[in-house]
């Protein structure tokens, strides 16, 4: 859920700027070292980044009637990791706010943090958890990309709330407020990102001849 | 909105060959504006001072503006409408004051979206990136996103046309199916994206890549006018907007 340009105060735009920056460095060196090792592999990040970024424009249908499209948050955590997807998901974020006005500059660094940090995150870790206790395949997929999707979603309501706080309430009201009034979006589509990766991941395995070249991105190469 | 149309009006732009500082110095300058003034009359004027720059002088196509601008609509009005009501140990009730706050945040977040339209519609986004080389961004980051908005389109072609394939082959007839069959374009895609990366390696390795992507870019000179024009308006906001 991309927060729009201006939404947020001057002091938390440039906060959560520098909360995303380490990471996103993070990810630029471990990019720099796949790159200096693999030089070929900078044209496959290049397409990945390009895939993700294109998987915004995909739509699929949510409960609610509407269409919403997926963020590939979960898949990116799961294919590449999640520290090349900091790096990944600022560019996607950064060209959904030059081509598409989605999403915004001053708010990269809130929307970077949301959507390319906290949810391929804690999709990560899930999908890591789900395969160490043993869960099948499809469900252990499922978990970490509708959690992956609901995470971001949390997060960005604890951030709208920490901007600003209920004048009743404070902090825990606001954030009750945004993550109730987002919810009626932002659940199905959790669901319906969670079935889409299913599929996507069933249908992936195998198909890519050059496994290698996604497991090194992961880090998981040899 | 398809993918290419704002970098398509980008580049035909009037103001496309205008001097990247320029346009830069306009929508981040104001976009700072907006974001640091008091929203009454900070935003005001940074929107009436970044319209006149769309419309009087980069002659953005008003039809197209307006679409783009009523896309964020969404989000600021239910995010809005949580600033007006509070919640209580009575519940949901209405809060007087949080409807001047939130007066202020539409007023702020549309100033900003301006700004940002005028860059996104001005600017191709080529050219934003290869003026972030300049500023000393790390050169890895810069060549990723170069290469990574070549791929864009490629992609988004390949994308469109197996929807399309599938639509005309009742792909899309029921929300199951609709699903089923977006995530088989996915999958498909993936695949055929690092396919291409491949091939595209191949050719530029047999060609002695050496991993920059080295393009001609028309330099064009800044118009010190033109400069002298913008920094001033920026004063005359940053002065009334902070005074008034």
């Amino acid at each position: 859920m991309h927060i729009m340009e201006g939404y947020l105060p001057a002091s938390h735009a440039l906060g959560w700027t520098i909360a995303a920056a380490p990471f996103v460095l993070a990810g630029t060196a471990r990019i720099r070292g796949i790159i200096r090792e693999k030089p070929e592999a900078r044209l496959t990040l290049a397409a990945s980044g390009a895939f993700a970024f294109v998987l915004s424009a995909l739509k699929i249908p949510s409960v609610t009637g509407s269409c919403s499209h997926p963020t590939g948050t979960g898949l990116g955590a799961i294919v590449f990791g999640p520290s090349v997807m900091a790096v990944l998901g600022l560019i996607v974020l950064l060209f959904q706010a030059l081509l598409l006005a989605h999403g915004g500059i001053t708010t990269l660094g809130a929307n970077t943090f949301s959507m390319a940090i906290v949810g391929p995150w804690v999709a990560f870790g899930i999908w890591k958890l789900a395969g160490r206790l043993g869960m099948p395949f499809a469900v252990a997929v499922f978990l970490a990309a509708s959690l992956g999707d609901l995470a971001t979603y949390v997060f960005t309501s604890l951030q709208l709330a920490l901007a600003y706080p209920d004048p009743v309430s404070g902090f825990v009201g606001a954030a009750a407020k945004f993550a109730g009034i987002f919810a009626i979006t932002q659940l199905p589509l959790a669901i319906a990102e969670g079935l889409l990766t299913v599929v996507v991941m069933e249908a992936l395995s195998g198909k890519i001849r050059d496994e290698d070249r996604v497991a090194t991105l992961a880090g998981e190469g040899k | 909105m398809a993918i290419g149309t704002l970098d398509r009006a980008a580049s035909q732009n009037r103001w496309r060959h205008r001097a990247l500082e320029e346009k830069a110095l306009i929508g981040f300058g104001f976009l700072t504006l907006a974001l640091i003034l008091p929203p009454w009359p900070g935003a005001v004027l940074v929107t009436l001072a970044v319209l006149g720059f769309t419309f009087l002088g980069a002659r953005v196509p008003v039809r197209l503006w307006l679409a783009t601008a009523a896309l964020p609509f969404g989000f600021l009005m239910s995010g809005t409408l949580m600033l007006v009501v509070t919640v209580g140990p009575n519940g949901l009730a209405f809060a007087p004051e949080g409807a001047v706050q939130a007066a202020g945040l539409v007023a702020r977040a549309m100033a900003a979206t301006f700004c940002l339209l005028f860059i996104a519609m001005t600017t191709p986004t080529a050219d934003i990136f290869g003026g972030l080389r300049r500023l000393k961004v790390p050169l890895e980051l810069v060549e990723l996103a170069l290469l990574t908005y070549r791929f864009v389109f490629l992609i988004t072609d390949e994308a469109a046309a197996m929807t399309a394939a599938q639509r005309a082959r009742l792909g899309h007839s029921s929300r199951r199916r609709w699903l089923r069959s977006t995530a088989m374009v996915i999958a498909n895609l993936l695949p055929r994206a690092l396919a291409r990366a491949q091939r595209t390696e191949a050719g530029l390795a047999a060609r002695g890549w050496q991993g920059e992507m080295r393009v001609l870019t028309r330099q064009v000179p800044v118009c010190n006018g033109m400069l002298a024009l913008v920094v001033l308006t920026l004063v005359v906001v940053a002065v009334a907007g902070s005074m008034l």
